[in-house]
Parts: structure tokens; C-alpha cells; sequence
């Protein structure tokens, strides 16, 4: 992935959320989850979503990676209203729409950092050598390609972090969507993620919706959003 | 085929639980492959056996004699061609080593490691009735001018490095045909051919001897072991067999007739109901393995449920994951299966060359592992292999996404 070969940021806004609600129902009782969320955020853009825990931050982030769905209301990214495809339909979308960045890495241990990264890969008709190829050029964008046979255990959690985002990028996909991805890390480690981040959002034109608790991480964003009680304030 | 890597190194995870596992399929698979292999050579040896041929003998078990006298009866009977006496000795070489030189003289108690079958007739008739045993004439009259002479298979004289003219001593572990001063001395008058394409249950590991060095030798005290009968006419199987029990009945030692098959069946009966046996205990290895790889499975798959998440995540379908996780329990029962035929394969091929166990195997013609057990075999590993998964794998494909990253 090279920054010429990076698309340009096409014009209007790539996430779309309108009036969703998300209710969770146990047993008899129902709690609302989010209520009546509006978000629009346009193409490379770099959005945090803050908030208390229980806010809500999750709920949204994961109906905008198409891994839930809204109980009313639409959820449009990248053209496509996530709500009314079928699930095998969703998971074709994830492969080619979203990459998503977790808050513990979810690295998978037994394969190696180069094998984790080619693990979106193996769902496209790329032939092995190419898989291959890409996958070292994704780790050469976050700085490990000197680390592509070691296995997750033999690497430090920024390092780990840094491959869960090879990992997210590697299929190119429109957005990228991190879940507090620097909530495990130490200070310094924190830091060189963000920085990675803001490189990809900045010089490779990738539209990121980040949420994070932490205050100095989401100053790395264009924009912040507050949730609160499921209702988004300003 | 690009996912096959990501399975095998699943695989190799936790090793011990994983070798464990395969371990025990291969068990399973080869305790399977081994039982059926002795069963269908038991079925085999039902099956094979001359229709020209009947057996007579005591009505209440094979361990009674019969008396003499019932051989001219037997003869009289309408449809009847031929009779033989036929006693199984029951002998082995004696286990000290000096009881078995015949400069030594005899003595000493039998070594059942060296016990093959060897059985006491009447030379003329029976080998007139078993055309399949192919001895050329002058060995043939060397041995009916030997009181101590023997004929002994191809087979058997390959196995002891026999050739005629040698001399070896037996000892009978049935009691009336022990005598007092020691075991029979043989001497090989001739080795035999079987004539498998004529006769398939034709066993040339046997050794045969006159009944009449049986009979003087033991103070003329004891019977015929059982008739062999030649028929006239194999389609009157059935009606010369109940005849001639027909004759005795009432008698002090009843007879029963029945066919050379039929015969086999019932020696193989002495055993005990073996095929219960060995099936009820193939089948309870195989439900304890299924439940050993099913818990093995359900383990490997609530350690990774949120691997499962992430893969979804990463855009993997419900299907292509209960495929992963179906194709690594497959993998279990491949490797298991494969590797027990192997074991099956090492140990039938061991079980003809084992001291003792080789006499009772070697009875058996055809005796080996047949493709269609390996392919039983291989079926119920792979079924096995399915079967554990399946639970697992369903799990995971109903699994949402995100009740699985709640749960870490």
C-alpha cells in the first residue's frame, strides 16, 4: 500500500448514522442502549467518540463496523445501509468496508504477525505470493517488517497493536474503526499508536472513528463526539 | 485448501491435548480394525470348508471321542463314500530344550509357544478325501511305512526348518494321549503343498501322523477325536448328515453331523460368543473416544471464542467458520485413523509371528487387515471426527460477534 495508490477522499460523508436506537432486552426488562443517534462523519475525517462507561461508545462503533445491528433507525457506510444486509451479506461487507482495531489487540497467537496481518486476505481470491506481499507491506507501514515470523507472544503490546492495525488496513478497507486501542497500552506505547494513526488518517487518507476514554488520545482527532446515556451531546 | 495451514497450526496449539487426542482415536481406530480383522477371518473360516465333506462327531462337545466301532457304521450309511478318523493331539515341541533332541530322548513338559496343529488320521482314506494336499507318491509311501512317520505342511516346515528325514518330539497337553515314558517321536516323511485354488480353507501349517502310533501308543484305550465323511453326492449334505446321526441316536455317545463349515463354526463356538465380545468392546472404545475428541473440541473452541469474534469480525462467515472448526476436528480423525490403520497394519502383521498367538491366527486363512475393515475404520474416524466437532462448530456459527468480545 503505497500513498500514491491511496484513494482520495470523495466528497460527502462516508458514515451515516440516522436516528438509531439500540435496546437490549433481558428477560422482561428493557435498557436503551442508544436513543435516537445522529452522525454523519465525512470521508478522512478522524472522529473520537468519548463518554462514560455504559455510555454507549461501543454500541455505536459496533453498529458502524457492521458487527450489530440498530434496533430502528439506519446505519449507512460507504454507500450500503449495513441494517438490511443478511449476514453472510455483513460479513462479506466487513471484509471489504471495515477494519477493525480492538482494545486488546486479538492478535491470534499460534500464527505469526505476517500470518495474523494476511488473515483478511485469505477471504479474497489473491493468490498466496500476493497475500504474502501485502501483508509485508502493511507491516512496513506500521514499522514491523523486521517482525513478520515472530508469533504475538514474542512481541510487546504497541508491537502487538501496531500488527492488529497492519491487520486492519491490509484490505484497504474505507474505514477504520479502533476501540479504545490505546486502553491497554503504556504511555509511551500509546503515543507511537496514536501516531500511527493520525499518519494513516493523515497521509494515506483513511477515515477513522475512534473511541477512546482517554482525553490526550482523543485530541489526535479532528473532531470528538460525547455520548452520554445513549443520547450524542455536541 | 488456503485455510489448511491456519487448521493444522490450530491444531498444534496445545499439543499434549491435541496428541492426546489423536492418540486415542488411533486407539480407537486401531482396537476397531484389529477386532474386525480376527472377526471376518473367523466369518471366513465359517465360510470356507468342503461341501464334499461332512464331520461326525460326539453330540454333547468336540472334547468326547467316539468309539471305533462307529467308523464301519458310518460307512454303511447310504450316500456315504469314504471315512477317516481324525483326532486332534493337541502337541507341542516340550519345552526343555535337550527334551526336544531325540538323542536325548524325551521328556519334559510342552511349550505351548511352539503348539501348531497337528492331528492324528488315517492316512489312506483321508488323504483320498483331501485331494488339496499335494505330497509326491514316494514320500507319500515312505510315510504309510513309517509307524512314526509324519506329513507336515509347506508352511510349517518352513517355520521349524524342517525337511524330511528330520526327527522331533511332541508332547500332548490332553491328558489320555500323554504316556509314561515321555513324548512321540516323529520323523518327516514328507512335506505337503495345499492346493488353495481347490480348496481356499486348505492350511498347510499342519501336521498329520497315523492314528494307529496314536492308538498303540496310548494301551489302544482311546476313541476317534471325530469322523471326517466323504459323500457321494454333495447335494445330499443335509440327508447323509441326519442319517448318520440317526444311527446313534439313543446311543451312549450320540453323534452330530454337520458340514466342514458348520464344523468350524462350532470350533470357533468353544471360544465363547467372541464376536459379542470383541464387537461390544470395539463399541464401547469408539462412544468413549467420541466423547474424549467432543470434550477435546468443545475445550479448543470456548478458548478461542474470541478468535471466533475477530474472525467474523475480520469478515469471516458463520459457515466458513463452522467449516474451520468442522475441518480441524476432521483433521483429528484423519491423523487418528491414518495412524491407527498403521498400528493395525504393524500389529496384525506381528500377531502371525507372536509364539502362541501365531498357532491360533495362523488357523485362519486369509488372515489380515482387508481394505474394506481399513475403510471402516478410516469412516468411523472421520465420522468420529465430525460427530465431536459438530456441537462445537454449531456453537460457534450461531455465536454473535459481539456476546463473544463481552465474554473475555
Amino acid at each position: 500500500m503505497s500513498a500514491e495508490a491511496v484513494r482520495q477522499p470523495a466528497p460527502g460523508p462516508i458514515v451515516d448514522v440516522r436516528n438509531v436506537r439500540k435496546i437490549y432486552r433481558r428477560d422482561t426488562s428493557e435498557i436503551t442502549v442508544l436513543d435516537g443517534i445522529n452522525l454523519t462523519v465525512p470521508t478522512g475525517e478522524f472522529l473520537a467518540l468519548m463518554g462514560p462507561s455504559g455510555s454507549g461508545k461501543t454500541t455505536l462503533l459496533n453498529l458502524i463496523a457492521g458487527i450489530d445491528r440498530p434496533t430502528s433507525g439506519e446505519v449507512v457506510v460507504a454507500g450500503t445501509d449495513v441494517g438490511r444486509l443478511s449476514e453472510s451479506e455483513l460479513a462479506k461487507w466487513r471484509s471489504h468496508n471495515v477494519g477493525f482495531i480492538f482494545q486488546f489487540y486479538n492478535l491470534i497467537p499460534v500464527l505469526t504477525a505476517q500470518e495474523n496481518v494476511e488473515l483478511p486476505l485469505l477471504l479474497t481470491s489473491l493468490p498466496k505470493k500476493d497475500r504474502r506481499e501485502r501483508a509485508l507491506t502493511a507491516l512496513k507501514v506500521v514499522g514491523l517488517a523486521d517482525r513478520a515470523h515472530h508469533s504475538p507472544r514474542q512481541l510487546s503490546g504497541g508491537q502487538e497493536q501496531r500488527v492488529a492495525i497492519a491487520r486492519a488496513i491490509v484490505a484497504d478497507p474505507a474505514v477504520l474503526v479502533a476501540d479504545e486501542p490505546t486502553g491497554d497500552l503504556d504511555a509511551r506505547s500509546a503515543e507511537e499508536i496514536l501516531a500511527l494513526m493520525e499518519s494513516l488518517n493523515r497521509d494515506f487518507g483513511k477515515t477513522i472513528v475512534m473511541v477512546t476514554h482517554d482525553p490526550r488520545a482523543a485530541e489526535r482527532a479532528h473532531t470528538q463526539k460525547h455520548l452520554e446515556k445513549g443520547v450524542l451531546k455536541a | 485448501m488456503r485455510f489448511l495451514p491456519y487448521i493444522l497450526k490450530h491444531l498444534r496449539r496445545n499439543w499434549v491435548r491435541t496428541g492426546s487426542t489423536i492418540l486415542g482415536m488411533a486407539l480407537c481406530i486401531f482396537l476397531f480394525c484389529t477386532l474386525r480383522t480376527v472377526l471376518r477371518a473367523m466369518d471366513d473360516a465359517r465360510e470356507l470348508g468342503n461341501v464334499t465333506r461332512l464331520v461326525t462327531r460326539h453330540a454333547v462337545s468336540l472334547v468326547y471321542n467316539l468309539p471305533l466301532s462307529y467308523e464301519g457304521q458310518i460307512a454303511q450309511v447310504p450316500g456315504v463314500k469314504r471315512v477317516a478318523i481324525s483326532s486332534w493331539f493337541g502337541g507341542s515341541l516340550p519345552a526343555k530344550k535337550e527334551s526336544q533332541d531325540a538323542r536325548k530322548g524325551a521328556g519334559g513338559q510342552p511349550d505351548f509357544s511352539n503348539f501348531f496343529t497337528n492331528l492324528a488320521v488315517e492316512d489312506e482314506p483321508y488323504f483320498a478325501m483331501h485331494p488339496e494336499f499335494k505330497v509326491p507318491d514316494e514320500e507319500m509311501k515312505a510315510f504309510r511305512e513309517d509307524l512314526r512317520g509324519c506329513i507336515i505342511g509347506r508352511a510349517l516346515a518352513k517355520q521349524y526348518g524342517w525337511k524330511v528325514g528330520d526327527t522331533f518330539f511332541l508332547e500332548s497337553f490332553i491328558p489320555p494321549y500323554r504316556r509314561r515314558e515321555g513324548p512321540f517321536e516323529f520323523v518327516v516323511r514328507g512335506i505337503f503343498d495345499a492346493d488353495k485354488v481347490r480348496e481356499p480353507a486348505a492350511d498347510d501349517r499342519v501336521m498329520y501322523f497315523h492314528y494307529k502310533y496314536l492308538y498303540e501308543s496310548t494301551g489302544r484305550r482311546v476313541g476317534a477325536g471325530l469322523y471326517v465323511v466323504e459323500l457321494q453326492d454333495p447335494n445330499q449334505a443335509a440327508s447323509v448328515a441326519g442319517a448318520i446321526d440317526k444311527v446313534f441316536l439313543n446311543s451312549e455317545a450320540e453323534t452330530k453331523s454337520e458340514t466342514e463349515a458348520a464344523f468350524r463354526a462350532d470350533f470357533i463356538a468353544m471360544i465363547g460368543n467372541l464376536a459379542l465380545l470383541l464387537n461390544s468392546i470395539g463399541l464401547a472404545v469408539i462412544f468413549t473416544i467420541l466423547l474424549v475428541t467432543a470434550n477435546t473440541m468443545s475445550m479448543a473452541v470456548r478458548e478461542r471464542r474470541t478468535e471466533i469474534a475477530v474472525l467474523k469480525t475480520l469478515g469471516f462467515t458463520s459457515r466458513q467458520v463452522l467449516g474451520l472448526i468442522l475441518s480441524e476436528a476432521l483433521a483429528i480423525g484423519v491423523l487418528g485413523g491414518g495412524l491407527g490403520l498403521l498400528l493395525s497394519v504393524a500389529i496384525i502383521r506381528a500377531m502371525t509371528k507372536v509364539p502362541g498367538v501365531s498357532g491360533f491366527i495362523n488357523g485362519f486363512p486369509n488372515f489380515g487387515l482387508h481394505w474394506s475393515v481399513s475403510s471402516q475404520g478410516l469412516a468411523i474416524a472421520l465420522f468420529l471426527g465430525l460427530a465431536a466437532g459438530l456441537m462445537p462448530a454449531v456453537s460457534a456459527y450461531r455465536a454473535r460477534i459481539t456476546e463473544m468480545l463481552r465474554q473475555v
